[in-house]
């Protein structure tokens, strides 16, 4: 009996708490809410909810860091959840930053005139569909996962139904979403036909063997066996040995150099996927439009916090189930890569709206990140998920002030699309804010005393290290143009020559305090990047079979 | 071999009604051919014993998809004028797809997944397992067994991506307009004359 009830409430399978937390709190606040705005019309509730979401999630924090990972079963479900420090640290990082954007967004909502309730609730689905990416190990919770948070990202697009621009978004952001779920679906129909299976850890043991086809067949030739044997000293029994390594060669080496064309097509359509839900070069049409149109609070989720749970997704496909296609994922990422960030680069030079341009932003910097994974080497996680982290802070403060930012007319209707003029000669009416603007887009441009340096520089480390020569130019190049819109910004702000800027409302004073924390990270990080830098390396370090992988490799 | 005769009719059927969703000209035929091709699709898979799916898909595309779309399309009357235009637009780009894309896809298909090189041959195992076919359990029972048990935290994921999708419809479609609303008035509709004979 007592048994039983140890096998019920067998906390050790309890591996998603805080995802069954975010969950059902979200139902809570949904009826809650519900209950009360039945019956009055007009409760404006927007900013206590919004609160409330921040203190979920914040629990939902203190939940993970409770949790002993030691304590509790490495893989849950049936295999489809795994739960390493990747993941926890992943889940704890998307949950602490979109905690900070709830605070941040709390009373812009009534200004941008999203007044019903529903879309905090959204946001909140989208979030838990974030987190449980992080943690899958399986391509059918995987997909489940990307459509719950793509789903609601379709309703965020599009939530402001009076205005034109944002339907448009909605239906572009749809259409392209719905073309990589296809993309997604269809390879992963092939990986299964392939494998019969759809646990990572199942790839990764079905197809290591293809990692050994080029080393295996090079290192045990037929020379390391005969050296064995001829240790002897035995002339027939060399001979002998020599035709029995032939047929052992044929009879179990050859069948182990299995043709992985197929598999590689299923593999490239995921891939793709991937991509185009990063807004990735080749497939960042969308994402302009789609920044411009949403509302402004949207835009700061989609660039800022959607971004890392995919990347998650395409370090556990690539490192962990799929290294033996090393080739395959390397190439394409290579290009892509390089691509977007040539792109983002070039594309922003002539742009003036600055929702599109920091589109054009965040495609080179996903260009970057991207080319941090693509090298393939045992630090290139650290890199990502360094890039990564900075990337993050950096988009919540650079985007929170261009939400913070409200132009103060006379007529009632107020566009909140801004233009880069619309900054002209901020340092006279605000200067604290427009010292905080500069310093964000220096450490966007990644000039030296912030940490955005850091994270460009160990990706263009990264990449000399694995002596891709070539790519570390051209990417170097193009983030020194990219420098140019950047700097832009910055004159506009302080330099321009106009005698009478523009005057903006005041901000409250716990923004402010947010915003300059943040800031003052960038700096920090600066000056104390050990800090990420050894978090991000213990990610490395337990990533089981990727350092059994990389054991194999050295070993050889 | 009896079965596999009638796996080639069936996809005999679901090619040609596949083409004549795209060919046929007025949009009402052509939605009722692509019934005709989920139901044919669904036979094919009733042969390849997978009951429940066959299932799924008249229920799911038959009855709620393609019904919803066959009415959709007959209220909104839609005119198709320029397809003649179109076809000799559209045709080159399907065209290039075809050949650069679905050429290799299916000889990478065909390539790997080949046909039993012993079919004809004595090594064919030709034997009838008889416990299989006396204790089998239909696809539909299997699915119930494991989706509560297994699929758990999938079969919630589902939950949830209905109530996002549910939540986010009501949002984007309803109007807290109330002077739009249209209301019934019960005294104009009992004074109207009917209209329908003359």
């Amino acid at each position: 009996m007592g048994n039983n009830i140890y096998n019920v409430v067998s906390l050790q399978s309890f591996t998603v708490f805080a995802e069954y937390f975010i969950a059902l709190s979200i139902l809570y606040i949904l009826i809650v809410v519900t209950l009360i705005t039945y019956n009055s019309n007009g409760l404006m509730l927007q900013k206590s909810i919004s609160e409330c979401s921040a203190l979920i999630l914040f629990m939902a924090c203190y939940l993970m860091m409770n949790d002993d990972l030691i304590a509790l079963d490495f893989l849950s479900f049936n295999h489809s959840i795994i739960n390493d420090y990747f993941s926890f640290i992943t889940k704890f990082l998307v949950c602490f930053f979109s905690a900070v954007y709830f605070l941040l967004i709390a009373d812009s909502l009534k200004e941008q005139k999203l007044t019903s309730f529903e879309y905090l609730i959204i946001i909140l689905f989208a979030i838990l569909g974030l987190m449980l990416m992080c943690s899958s190990n399986d391509l059918l919770i995987t997909y489940l996962a990307i459509e719950l948070s793509s789903l609601s990202f379709y309703v965020l697009a599009s939530y402001k139904k009076t205005s034109t621009y944002s339907v448009e978004g909605g239906i572009k952001y749809f259409i392209t979403g719905a073309v990589s779920s296809a993309f997604f679906l269809l390879g992963s129909s092939f990986v299964y036909g392939m494998s019969g299976s759809i646990t990572f850890c199942d790839f990764h043991d079905l197809f290591c063997c293809s990692l050994l086809d080029t080393s295996f067949t090079f290192f045990i030739n037929e020379n390391t066996w005969v050296n064995f044997y001829t240790n002897l000293n035995i002339p027939w029994f060399e001979r002998y040995c020599i035709a029995l390594t032939k047929v052992v060669l044929e009879s179990f080496v050859v069948p182990l150099l299995f043709d992985f064309s197929f598999l590689e097509v299923g593999f490239t359509l995921i891939l793709f996927s991937l991509f185009i839900k990063l807004a990735l070069a080749p497939f960042h049409l969308w994402s302009l439009d789609v920044y411009e149109g949403s509302p402004t609070s949207t835009t700061i989720f989609f660039a800022v916090i959607t971004k890392l749970s995919i990347f998650v997704l395409l370090i556990r496909l690539c490192y962990n189930a799929f290294f033996s296609l090393k080739d395959c994922w390397q190439y394409y990422s290579l290009w892509v890569g390089v691509f977007s960030v040539f792109i983002g680069s070039f594309g922003g030079l002539k742009q003036r709206r600055l929702k599109t341009l920091m589109a054009y932003s965040s495609t080179s910097h996903m260009g970057y990140a991207l080319l941090a994974m693509s090298t393939a080497t045992y630090f290139s996680i650290q890199m990502v998920l360094f890039y990564m982290v900075i990337y993050m802070i950096s988009g919540l403060c650079i985007w929170s002030i261009f939400l913070f930012l409200r132009l103060r007319r006379k007529t009632i209707a107020a566009k909140y699309n801004k233009e880069l003029g619309d900054f002209a000669l901020l340092r006279k009416s605000n200067t604290p804010i427009s010292f905080a603007l500069a310093l964000t887009m220096f450490s966007l441009a990644g000039i030296p005393p912030l940490a955005g340096f850091f994270a460009k520089a160990s990706v263009f480390f990264q990449l000399i290290n694995t002596s891709s020569y070539l790519v570390a130019l051209i990417t170097i190049l193009c983030s020194v143009v990219s420098t140019f819109y950047y700097i832009r910004i910055i004159k506009i702000i302080f330099f321009e020559n106009l005698l009478v800027g523009k005057l903006y409302y005041p901000i409250d004073s716990e923004k402010t305090i947010i915003l300059s924390f943040l800031t003052f990270a960038l700096i920090f990080l600066f000056i104390n990047p050990t800090l990420l830098y050894l978090i991000c390396l213990k990610v490395v370090l337990t990533l089981s079979p990727l350092s059994s992988n990389i054991i194999l490799i050295s070993s050889f | 071999m009896h079965s596999n005769t009638l796996f080639l009719l069936f996809s005999l059927f679901l090619i040609l009604s596949a083409l004549m969703v795209i060919l046929s000209k007025h949009p009402v035929f052509s939605l009722l051919f692509l019934v005709s091709c989920f139901l044919f699709s669904s036979f094919l898979l009733f042969l390849l014993e997978c009951e429940f799916l066959g299932l799924l898909f008249i229920v799911v595309y038959v009855g709620a998809i393609a019904v919803l779309f066959l009415f959709a399309v007959m209220m909104l009357e839609a005119k198709a004028i320029n397809l003649s235009k179109n076809i000799v637009k559209y045709v080159p780009i399907g065209f290039f797809f075809a050949l650069f894309f679905l050429t290799p896809l299916f000889n990478k298909i065909s390539f790997h997944f080949k046909d039993n090189i012993f079919r004809d041959s004595f090594y064919l195992n030709k034997y009838q397992n008889w416990y299989d076919l006396s204790n089998s359990i239909c696809d539909i029972e299997v699915y119930g067994q494991v989706l509560y048990s297994n699929f758990i935290l999938s079969f919630l994921l589902a939950g949830f991506i209905l109530l996002v999708v549910l939540i986010g419809v009501v949002h984007l479609t309803n109007n807290f307009n109330n002077n739009k609303i249209l209301k019934q008035s019960v005294f104009k509709q009992l004074s109207r004359n009917s209209k329908f004979f003359f």
